[in-house]
C-alpha cells in the first residue's frame, strides 16, 4: 500500500546572460512549498529568493517563509554550500525548503555546465549536487558478522583498586562536542571548558566527531583551565556512533564496526555505542515497535563495552527504552551531555566513585563498571 | 526568443509498506542528463537497508555502472541517526556516486516521512488544538527544539511552554 508520496519539479530558466533563474515546487502527503531564486553566472552567488509554504504541519510553519533570505549571497560552487544551506535554511527556516533550494541549486549547476559545453563532465567540481555534503572516502565496508576482538591487556594501566577514592563522587561529562573540531558544534572549547567549570563538574571529555585531539593542545588546555580535560572520539561506524576512548588514531572514513572493534581492543580501549536508540525528529525511537529483547539481540551490542543511556539529544522515553536494554545485557552504562553549544555542557553526566585524572584511569574505572549516569546541570541549578 | 526552459527535472520518491512491516521505497529521478530509479527496502522496526537496487535508462554522468555496484555497499545500514554522513561515506563522492546517494538518501527520508505521516494523523486541525498539540510534541523532544522556524525562539508553540534541555 502506498503511505508516502513526493514530487519536485525544478526547471531553470536564463532570462539574461549570465543570469540563471531556478524554479522549485515540492508536494507530497505532508506539505507543499515552492520557491524561485536568481544565480548571477558570473560568480554564482544566489542574488534573490522568495519562498512560500501553501500545505504544512503546524500553526507556526509559515516563520520559515522570512529567513530563507539567508541564502541571498552563498556561492553555489562554494565547498561547504550545501552544509551551509542545511544549516542556515534547515535550521532557521524549514529542512524541506533546504531541501528544495539543494535539489534547485544542483539544477542551476548542471545548466551552466551544459551551456559551457562540457556536458559529459557536468558534475565534475560541483558542490551544488544535492547530496553533496562533507563527503568521507569509503572504506570497503560490507556488512559484517558480529565476533567480539580479543583483548590485548594493558600491563601499564593501574588497576581499579588503586585508584584514589572520592568520597563525594567525581563526575565527568563524557560527550561533548567543540567548534570547529566538530562542525555541527558551535561553542568554542575555551567556552565549553569554562561552562564545564562553572555548573561543577570535575572534567569533560572531547568527543568531537571523527577527531583526534592533539594530546599537548589537551594539556595545555588542562593548564590554563586548571581542569580536567580528557581525549576522547566519536566515530561514525555503518552501525551508528561510538563514543572511543584510548584509541589515539584518527578515523578518517566510515568504519565498520566490526573493524574498531578490532583496534579498540588491541589498544585495550573502551567503547560505549552512543545514543543507540534515538528516533527522527518527530518519530521516537522506540515508537517503531521494537521491544527490548529484540533491541538487545542487535549484534552491535557484542562489540561495544558500554552504552550511553543518558543523552540530552533523545529523548526521555529513548533514554528510558536504552537503560532497559543496558540492564537486559548487563552492561557497563554511561551519560552525557552530547553538547554542541556551551550552556548544553554537563546537562547530563557519569558519576565515579573514583578521582580520574586521565584517560587510562577513565578506561579502568569503565572497565570496571564504576560508572553511573547522572542528570546533572538541571539539578545543580535547581 | 521565448523564455525556454534550460534545464528541467522531475524527481519522485514513493513509500509503499506491506502487512509484514517491509518498506519498498523508490526514488525515480528524469532530467536532461539522468533518467534513473532507485529502490530500497527496509524492515520495521530496525529499519535496516536489506535489498538496493538500481536501473537507468539514460544517463550521461560517467561511472554509473562502479555507482551502481557501489549502492550495495548500503546493505545493513539502519535507517536512523548519522543516516546522510553514513552513506555519503559509504558512496564517495564521484558524481555519479553523488547522484546514487542522494536517490538513497531520498528513500531514507521517504520512509521517516511516511512514519511522520502516521504520526501526524493525531494532529487535530483545529489551529488552538492544534497549537497545543505541537507545544506537547516539542517538549517531549528536545530534539525539535530549534530544528526549524516554528519551533524556535519567537513561535508561539513555545510560548506556553518550559524548554528544559535534559528532555
Amino acid at each position: 500500500m502506498l503511505t508516502y508520496m513526493r514530487n519536485k519539479m525544478v526547471s531553470i530558466e536564463i532570462p539574461t546572460e549570465d543570469t540563471y533563474v531556478a524554479h522549485g515546487f515540492l508536494d507530497d502527503h505532508i506539505y507543499s512549498l515552492n520557491t524561485t531564486f536568481q544565480v548571477n553566472g558570473a560568480d554564482m552567488t544566489i542574488q534573490w529568493i522568495e519562498g512560500h509554504l501553501t500545505r504544512y504541519t503546524t500553526p507556526d510553519c509559515p516563520r520559515a517563509e522570512e529567513p530563507l533570505q539567508g541564502a541571498v549571497g552563498l556561492c553555489l560552487t562554494d565547498e561547504g554550500f550545501s552544509q551551509n544551506i542545511h544549516k542556515i535554511v534547515g535550521r532557521k527556516a524549514c529542512r524541506h525548503f533546504a531541501n528544495l533550494i539543494l535539489e534547485c541549486s544542483d539544477a542551476v549547476v548542471k545548466t551552466k555546465r551544459n551551456i559551457e559545453g562540457s556536458e559529459n563532465n557536468a558534475h565534475a567540481d560541483v558542490d551544488a549536487s544535492p547530496s553533496s555534503q562533507s563527503c568521507i572516502t569509503p572504506q570497503n565496508i560490507r556488512p559484517q558478522k558480529a565476533k567480539r576482538p580479543q583483548r590485548i591487556k594493558k600491563e601499564s594501566r593501574i588497576p581499579f583498586e588503586q585508584l584514589e577514592d572520592a568520597p563525594d563522587g567525581f563526575t565527568l561529562d563524557l560527550h561533548v562536542h567543540t567548534s570547529p573540531a566538530s562542525p555541527c558544534a558551535s561553542s568554542a572549547v575555551d567556552d565549553i571548558i569554562e561552562e564545564a567549570k562553572h555548573v561543577g563538574l570535575d572534567g569533560i571529555c572531547l568527543t568531537d566527531h571523527n577527531h583526534q585531539w592533539d594530546p599537548d593542545v589537551v594539556a595545555a588546555l588542562r593548564e590554563r583551565h586548571q581542569f580536567l580535560v580528557l581525549r576522547g572520539n566519536e566515530i561514525t561506524t555503518v552501525q551508528g556512533d561510538m563514543l572511543v576512548f584510548g584509541l589515539n588514531e584518527n578515523i578518517e572514513g566510515i568504519i565498520s564496526l566490526n573493524d574498531l572493534a578490532e583496534k579498540v581492543a588491541t589498544v585495550d580501549g573502551f567503547m560505549i555505542a552512543a545514543h543507540p536508540f534515538r528516533g527522527f525528529l518527530a518519530v521516537s525511537g522506540d515508537k517503531l515497535g521494537l521491544d527490548v529483547d529484540r533491541a538487545a539481540a542487535r549484534p552491535m551490542f557484542n562489540l561495544v563495552d558500554g552504552i550511553e543511556t543518558l543523552n540530552s539529544k533523545v529523548t526521555v522515553s529513548e533514554n528510558n527504552f536504552c537503560s532497559q536494554v543496558a540492564e537486559t545485557l548487563k552492561m557497563p552504562v554511561t551519560g552525557g551531555s552530547d553538547a554542541h553549544l556551551a550552556e548544553e555542557v554537563g546537562v547530563y553526566a557519569t558519576r565515579f566513585s573514583k578521582t580520574i585524572h586521565d584517560e587510562d584511569e577513565l578506561i579502568t574505572a569503565l572497565m570496571a563498571g564504576d560508572a553511573v549516569p547522572v542528570i546533572f546541570r538541571n539539578h545543580q541549578k535547581g | 526568443m521565448a523564455h525556454l526552459i534550460s534545464f528541467s527535472r522531475s524527481r519522485c520518491t514513493t513509500v509503499e509498506e506491506s502487512s509484514d512491516g517491509r518498506m519498498t521505497c523508490t526514488c525515480r529521478v528524469t532530467d536532461n542528463l539522468l533518467d534513473a530509479r532507485v529502490q530500497i527496502q527496509a524492515t520495521l522496526p530496525d529499519l535496516e537497508i536489506m535489498s538496493i537496487e538500481s536501473r537507468t535508462d539514460h544517463c550521461l554522468i560517467g561511472g554509473m555502472a562502479e555507482a551502481q555496484e557501489r549502492l550495495q555497499n548500503l546493505l545493513g545500514v539502519r535507517i536512523g541517526p548519522g543516516l546522510l554522513k553514513i552513506i555519503k561515506g559509504l558512496m564517495g563522492d564521484d558524481p555519479a556516486c553523488a547522484e546514487l546517494a542522494y536517490m538513497a538518501e531520498e528513500c531514507c527520508h521517504g520512509a521517516i516521512l511516511s512514519l511522520t505521516k502516521e504520526a501526524l494523523k493525531e494532529a487535530p486541525l483545529e489551529p488552538s488544538d492544534s497549537r497545543d498539540y505541537f507545544s506537547g510534541m516539542v517538549q517531549k523532544s528536545v530534539r525539535l527544539y530549534n530544528r526549524c522556524a516554528a519551533f524556535a525562539e519567537g513561535s508561539s508553540l513555545l510560548e506556553s511552554i518550559e524548554i528544559n534541555e535534559s528532555k
